[in-house]
């Protein structure tokens, strides 16, 4: 019992973690209508960008700043560049996958010769263990949980309670009705793209800082488990995309605990595969997930 | 030219050709993306590795742990390697082969092959985990002594042969009534379904019959390297022989030649010559040819989608037109 | 030739989505040897409503029968290939392929079209294939694309391409055509051609049911119609009959 209590701990730190990288993701999907498979490797870039000025004494959590900014501006380079005119010249969503695919690899490849293969960390790594109960959680740790709901209650607020918010849900729901109602679509999407990208590269630091080392190849790992919230939520909900994050960060360390923390990974990327085939709208369900040939 | 290396290429190339043909069945003609591809292959690779080792007991095997273990000889291997990759095609494609948007379908393929990669890769008893197997016996090595010249003469002509029944049976679904319905409904499958065609059916058919190709080219290639392990099928390995598609030429047999002597076959070619330059640090040469891959698909797909050799239009000869055509259209029916 | 059963009876069809209403409770009957129209305003459910008797939708509730045997449960294909066929109204032409293979790839009895028959190869099917082809081309002949016949289907013009796909539906011999907005996004010129076509076609004896937004062409066309708004038919029988009903008036007909 004890042990599924500390799982459950590890659960808040792991949903935490999923859901800065689930939300900017489904936001991304909601607005664009693609699945952008590079999300992943922009996160680990950021990540090895904050270690660099890491590296150079600054604390991680100033850093954190710096791959955020990272991510946003990469993030927005990449529509800017690869995706939109890709999707201008009416390429159908299928062909943006295999773009976004060839993007990740181009990335991931790209960073190869500057990065290594090495296992890296942040100095901040190891932190003090503070117990509440069966619970035992790391400074670290408890201050990715606060900053995760920090920054969700900030997504919240942007769209519910800003313009730009607005502009955004619209936009997400209905491009034409949008543009037709005055809102300047492309100005919109740059927003989201820059928000969502600052979104991605604050995940990738704060996933990197909490699975204690990483390298080049946790990209993948870290796509695949954001799509996996994502897509579990609804695909193109943010809101969704919170729930999502709970549901896994809970089953994942569970399991973890329970069967064997191998397969941790796994069994979230099961979950993706079973939601996409038995239930493809995820818990909210919108518009887009179940369109197939008409 | 020594003939190791001689056999080295042309036994590559024949597999990469033999994977392409099969892709462009699945891909390229009906538009299944099937982003797990390469677990067909090793699936294959294992299913005749452990038909033709000894039981993981025999002395010079002990430190490895795997199923099976029956020491077939050859051909059984090569053909276990195809009914392995095929009978894969069934449980994932009723897991996955339904009405759901192509990118959805894409994707739950490639994690799936990832998953597959990590279960093997953790469970050590079943193929050697990430260790893998090595020592896989060579066909007719019972019979024939494997380290001479002429073995690798005899390797290639196996391989030959298999390249031959793959091309055969490629280029007569490709050029069938079969073919042009798997065609429809990779334009349009919506429209193919109200004319008449099982999607469903149809999908999975192509997606058995390409993963037993897979399969076969899988088997071959662990004949000859000897070794197979999680590390030789991870997911990019997929996306080499896409590009290898996209550029040949989607739904040409031909064309998927072509992109596998280009892509798959030529970078390694050009890793092999770079290779021995020494420009940099071991790290650099595979990943600027990642980059590359990446660049020419989408290059690719930005100015010629079609590819290098394009789908051929089909144009029919002879046939005069029927004259009283109304009785046919709405008299009874035939079936 | 008119008779007296209904080729199709839909009874109390329901299609919800989302929580909404498509289709409320639609009951219709389609007799045969002739072309029933079927109009209403946008978004009354008619698009909807065809789909769901082609089983390209699942209907919510409610029961098909088509020709005597309940279809309800049939997935799509099984419906085409009981004679009840359907075109789209967005452009649905397989691109890729010439407008001879797309009438072709229609026809149900050719040998080839089995994993197996490929297989056998050439000297087996192309016997099939040769007259498939000869029927195929007559229909192209009759409507005029025969020298269009190599051409790639997406190469086509809007009107071209309906033709293309109500030919495509010819080459099943359907014994019930819907038609989703035939003349929809055609050249007007075409829309008098296409017009006479399926006049030939009903006086050959097939029958068709046409959602249709023109209505010159449906009162030229079709009889009976039906009028559907909101997901429900509010009223049924000859145009001239209609145009007298208040509520299909105020709902659809302006002047």
């Amino acid at each position: 019992m004890s042990l599924l209590i500390a799982a459950f701990g590890f659960g808040l730190v792991s949903m935490s973690v999923i859901a800065l990288a689930a939300v900017g993701f489904t936001m991304q999907f909601g607005i664009t209508n693609m699945i952008n498979l590079a999300y992943g490797e922009v996160m680990i870039a950021s990540a090895f960008v904050a270690y660099y000025l890491n590296q150079a004494r600054v604390s991680v959590w100033i850093a954190m700043l710096g791959g955020a900014a990272f991510g946003a501006v990469f993030s927005f380079l990449i529509n800017r560049f690869v995706y939109t005119p890709f999707q201008r010249k009416g390429t159908a969503l299928l062909g943006m996958v295999i773009v976004s695919l060839a993007v990740s690899l181009m990335i991931a490849n790209a960073m190869l010769p500057i990065v290594g293969y090495f296992s890296v960390a942040y100095r901040e790594r190891f932190s003090h263990l503070l117990r509440f109960g069966e619970i035992a959680l790391t400074v670290n740790q408890i201050i990715i949980i606060v900053l995760a709901v920090a920054v969700m209650l900030a997504v919240h607020a942007l769209l519910r309670y800003t313009r730009l918010g607005k502009a955004m849900r619209a936009t997400a729901a209905n491009p034409m009705l949008a543009r037709n109602c005055g809102i300047p679509t492309h100005r919109v999407i740059d927003a989201v793209w820059l928000i969502t990208g600052s979104l991605c590269g604050l995940a990738g630091v704060v996933a990197a800082l909490d699975s204690d080392t990483f390298t080049i190849a946790s990209g993948a790992t870290f796509l695949i488990t954001a799509l996996a919230a994502a897509v579990l939520g609804g695909a193109g909900q943010p809101y969704g995309a919170m729930i999502g994050a709970v549901i896994i960060g809970l089953v994942t360390e569970l399991s973890a605990a329970v069967w064997s923390p191998d397969y941790k990974q796994v069994v979230a990327f099961a979950i993706l595969v079973l939601v996409m085939v038995l239930r493809p709208q995820g818990l909210l369900a919108k518009r887009g997930a179940l369109a197939a040939a008409g | 030219m020594n003939t190791y290396y001689a056999a080295n290429l042309l036994i590559f190339a024949g597999v990469d050709i033999i994977a392409c043909l099969a892709l462009n069945l699945q891909f390229g003609v009906s538009g299944v993306v099937n982003f797990s591809f390469i677990v067909f292959q090793a699936a294959g690779a294992y299913a005749a590795a452990v038909l033709s080792m000894p039981p993981d007991t025999a002395p010079d095997y002990s430190f490895q742990i795997y199923v099976g273990g029956y020491q077939l000889p050859f051909p059984l291997p090569w053909i276990g390697g195809a009914v392995a990759g095929g009978l894969l095609a069934l449980p994932i494609g009723l897991v996955v082969l339904r009405r759901l948007r192509a990118d959805y379908q894409a994707i739950a393929l490639l994690v799936t092959s990832i998953i597959a990669n990590t279960v093997i890769n953790n469970a050590r008893p079943v193929l050697n985990g990430a260790a893998g197997l090595v020592l896989v016996p060579q066909p007719l090595d019972g019979v024939v002594n494997t380290n001479t010249n002429s073995y690798q003469y005899l390797y290639i002509g196996l391989t030959a042969i298999c390249v031959a029944i793959v091309w055969f049976v490629a280029a007569r679904i490709v050029n069938s009534p079969y073919g042009r319905t798997l065609r429809a409904m990779r334009e349009n499958e919506l429209a193919a379904s109200a004319l008449g065609k099982n999607p469903t059916a149809l999908k999975m058919v192509i997606f058995i019959v390409g993963g037993a190709i897979a399969g076969l080219s899988g088997a071959i290639l662990v004949g000859f390297l000897q070794v197979w392990a999680p590390s030789t099928w991870l997911y990019p390995e997929t996306i080499i022989l896409f590009a290898a598609v996209i550029v040949g030429g989607r739904g040409n047999n031909v064309g998927a030649i072509l992109g596998a002597l280009l892509v798959p076959l030529g970078f390694e070619e050009v890793t092999r010559l770079l290779g021995r330059m020494n420009i940099g640090p071991p790290t650099l040469i595979p990943a600027v040819e990642w980059v590359c891959i990446g660049l020419l698909i989408l290059g690719f797909l930005w100015f010629r989608p079609k590819g290098v050799v394009p789908e051929q239009r089909r144009v029919f000869p002879g046939a005069p037109a029927v004259e009283d055509e109304t009785r046919w259209v709405v008299g009874k029916r035939a079936r | 030739m008119p008779g007296s059963e209904p080729m199709l009876g839909a009874r109390d069809i329901h299609r919800h989505f989302e929580g909404m209403h498509a289709v409320d409770g639609v009951s219709i009957e389609v007799m045969p040897g002739r072309i029933t129209g079927l109009i209403g305003p946008n978004g009354a459910g008619k698009s909807t409503y065809l789909a769901v008797l082609a089983g390209t939708l699942p209907a919510s509730s409610g029961s098909i029968v088509f020709q005597g045997e309940d279809i309800t449960r049939l997935p799509a294909y099984q419906r085409a290939r009981r004679g009840l066929v359907r075109t789209f109204q967005l452009p649905s032409e397989f691109g890729q392929l010439t407008v001879l293979e797309n009438l072709l790839v229609a026809a149900p009895d050719n040998r080839g079209e089995s994993l197996l028959g490929a297989l056998l190869g050439k000297r087996y099917w192309m016997p099939d294939e040769t007259r498939l082809v000869a029927q195929a081309r007559s229909l192209l002949k009759r409507f005029g694309l025969l020298p269009k016949e190599s051409d790639y289907a997406a190469m086509l013009s809007g009107g071209q391409k309906r033709l293309v796909e109500i030919m495509r539906a010819l080459m099943l011999r359907p014994r019930l055509l819907l038609l989703d907005e035939p003349m929809s996004g055609v050249h007007p010129s075409i829309v008098n051609e296409i017009a006479g076509y399926l006049e030939q076609l009903r006086d050959d004896g097939l029958t068709i049911l046409m959602v249709e937004h023109e209505l010159h062409m449906v009162d030229r066309l079709c009889d009976p119609v039906i009028v559907m708004a909101q997901g429900k038919v509010i009223g049924q029988g000859s145009m001239a009959a209609l145009r007298r009903q208040p509520e299909v008036v105020e709902a659809y007909l302006v002047g």
